[in-house]
């Protein structure tokens, strides 16, 4: 039997007034997959996945479970995909069992309000990355790692298989980075499918079955991590040198200064 | 549990609500006790009564002519005002904004003011009103967003004191053209906000599309939780964000335009009650929309109160809610900036 991709993007073009973001990408998901678009500021890689959540409209062709995604209400697409977006703050200061219930929304009806059940299933996806201590806490004062966590847990509440995540790591510090990577690996382990941009090629290396760089609009490189991630790769993309090594049988990017 | 909790403050402050009511229905120039207003309910109800018939036509006068339809309208506009401001600080994602400030009252008034020019009708002031407030939103918006594409906390807020000032010119041109003997003192007095001209049949008729914009608000609150965290990740989550804005600010436009019809401008409401009440539970709309407008009624209510009360003359209710908003503001804005940033 043909293995069908979760998300299909075909030869799709986008450009911002007359600056062209993206030029005919391609790109397949598959489920169980941690696919890493890799690639310097201004790629395309936030702008692809905008346009994969149909928050963009661009030229070319998108699918999600075999449909064009311009068959699908956001509800429709919030029933096969979540989002989870680089943390923000919002003025008003829900609770972290709030936030974690707007991921059930999309389940609700019209006029609906998130029943008994709905809030058991946020605390269920609290449990699942052993968070639930946070529940009753205000989103907003919690550090840049927890409210990541946070935004795992509303996905998860979702009740979709398939997360994707624009620079998860963005502005957390060092330990939270590493700890989100390793939750990340958790879930894909229980067999949740990923899409995430990262700036960051050692975190592609961490934690991808698939990497995909992106440069000028392009994809220009697609493959296994240790693949993909070359010095050469590094050299032409972002213009410095680094080492690739290999540290207790894992490869790792090893940046090199000029002088 | 959850559901218990927001059960208890929902009745909780209905009971408030309640006795508010029946304060206000009972003090006033005439003090009505409350064994006399039993006696009353008796009558109306099992019309049995020990007091003479002259008394009890005397209190039904008062209540039914004078005070009933006071304190329906302080209810209903309080829950209006209160719950539009709710509303476009959710959808704005802005927690500054409300009816006053987007300029919606100054929009409604001069629209208002337009209908009464030019026509003895009820609802061609109210529809007037309406377009009016509803342009006013408009143009705050847009003079907001012509000049920064992000969104923008102050920018909204100056697009509406724009709009909001562009309208108050407007109204003064039509205070200017008014007749000074009949029609400009009715507008003057009018735009301080008043509670006094109510009479039943005139709240029944105002009522209806207030309460129907109050109860859509309700119903709609689950999704202002997701559109307070911006457009995309609503979206995100599954929310029709432009069809959800519109009707929501179309309901809010609705029942704050409808308030200024009735009773001129009545301000900070709007603004203070909402913050009030994500102060004391928490900002989640599916219980900060019902009590908000439990809340702005009676808030209202006793503001109405004070208003006929505290001076030998009645204040215009407007002016008193300025009075309270503006330190109540001051001291939520101190609390609350934590929050925002």
């Amino acid at each position: 039997m043909e293995l069908k991709p979760i998300i299909e993007v075909k030869d799709l073009h986008f450009s911002y007034k007359k600056h062209q973001v993206l030029a005919g990408v391609d790109l397949e998901l598959y489920r169980g997959e941690v696919v890493s678009l890799l690639g310097p500021n201004g790629c395309g890689k936030s702008t692809l996945i905008k346009l994969i959540l149909k928050l963009l409209h661009g030229e070319g062709e998108i699918k999600i479970a075999s449909k064009e995604i311009e068959k699908y209400s956001h509800k429709d697409i919030a029933s096969h995909v979540a989002y989870i977006p680089q943390y923000n703050n919002t003025p008003f200061n829900y609770t972290v069992l709030e936030m974690v219930v707007m991921g059930r929304v999309a389940k609700l009806d019209f006029f609906a309000l998130p029943s008994a059940s709905d809030y058991e299933m946020a605390n269920i996806a609290l449990k699942k990355i052993d968070i639930e201590h946070l529940s009753n806490r205000a989103f907003g004062q919690l550090s840049g790692g927890q409210k990541q966590m946070v935004l795992l847990a509303r996905a998860i509440a979702q009740e979709v298989n398939v997360f994707i995540m624009d620079e998860p790591v963005a502005g957390l510090d060092y330990g939270n980075q590493i700890r989100l990577l390793e939750l990340i690996n958790e879930l894909s382990a229980q067999g949740y499918t990923f899409l995430k941009t990262t700036h960051y090629p050692d975190h592609a290396l961490l934690v991808s079955s698939r990497v995909v760089v992106m440069n000028g609009g392009k994809i220009i490189a697609e493959g296994t991590p240790y693949e993909v991630i070359t010095s050469k790769m590094i050299e032409s993309v972002y213009d410095i040198k680094a080492d690739i090594i290999t540290h207790d049988a894992h490869k790792r990017c090893v940046p090199i200064f000029k002088k | 549990m959850r559901h218990k909790k927001h059960g208890r403050y929902l009745i909780a402050s209905t009971l408030l609500l309640m006795a508010a009511a029946i304060f206000s229905l009972l003090w006033g120039q005439y003090h009505i006790g409350m064994e006399t207003f039993f006696e009353y309910l008796n009558y109306k109800l099992f019309a049995t009564s020990v007091i003479d018939q002259g008394t009890l036509a005397l209190i039904d006068n008062i209540i039914l002519e004078i005070r009933l339809p006071r304190v329906l309208l302080a209810i209903l506009i309080g829950a209006a005002l209160s719950t539009s401001g709710a509303v476009f600080q959710a959808m704005f994602v802005n927690p500054l904004v409300s009816p006053g400030i987007l300029g919606v009252l100054a929009g409604a008034s001069f629209g208002a003011a337009c209908g009464m020019l030019i026509s003895e009708h009820w609802i061609i002031v109210q529809i007037l009103a309406f377009i009016f407030g509803f342009i006013s939103v408009g143009f705050a918006v847009l003079i907001g967003s012509m000049v920064t594409s992000s969104r923008s906390t102050v920018m909204l807020v100056l697009g509406g004191v724009i709009s909001g000032s562009l309208f108050t010119s407007l109204l003064s041109i039509i205070k200017y053209v008014a007749d000074p003997y009949s029609t400009l003192p009715a507008i003057v007095y009018w735009l301080m906000g008043s509670l006094s001209m109510a009479n039943l049949n005139e709240v029944f008729l105002v009522a209806i599309p207030i309460s129907i914009s109050i109860a859509g608000m309700i119903f709609m609150s689950k999704y202002f939780d997701l559109m307070s965290l911006g457009d995309e990740e609503a979206k995100a989550l599954g929310v029709n964000v432009k069809f959800i804005r519109i009707i929501a600010i179309v309901l809010a436009t609705l029942a704050s335009s409808l308030s200024v019809v009735m009773a001129g401008i009545i301000g900070w409401v709007g603004l203070i009650i909402p913050h009030i009440i994500r102060m004391a539970v928490g900002p989640s709309h599916r219980l900060l929309i019902p009590l908000s407008a439990i809340a702005g009624g009676a808030f209202l209510l006793l503001a109405d109160a004070v208003s006929r009360l505290a001076l030998s003359v009645e204040i215009p209710i407007g002016i008193l809610t300025s009075l309270i908003g503006i330190p109540i503001f001051i001291i939520v804005l101190k609390n609350a900036r934590a929050a925002w940033n």
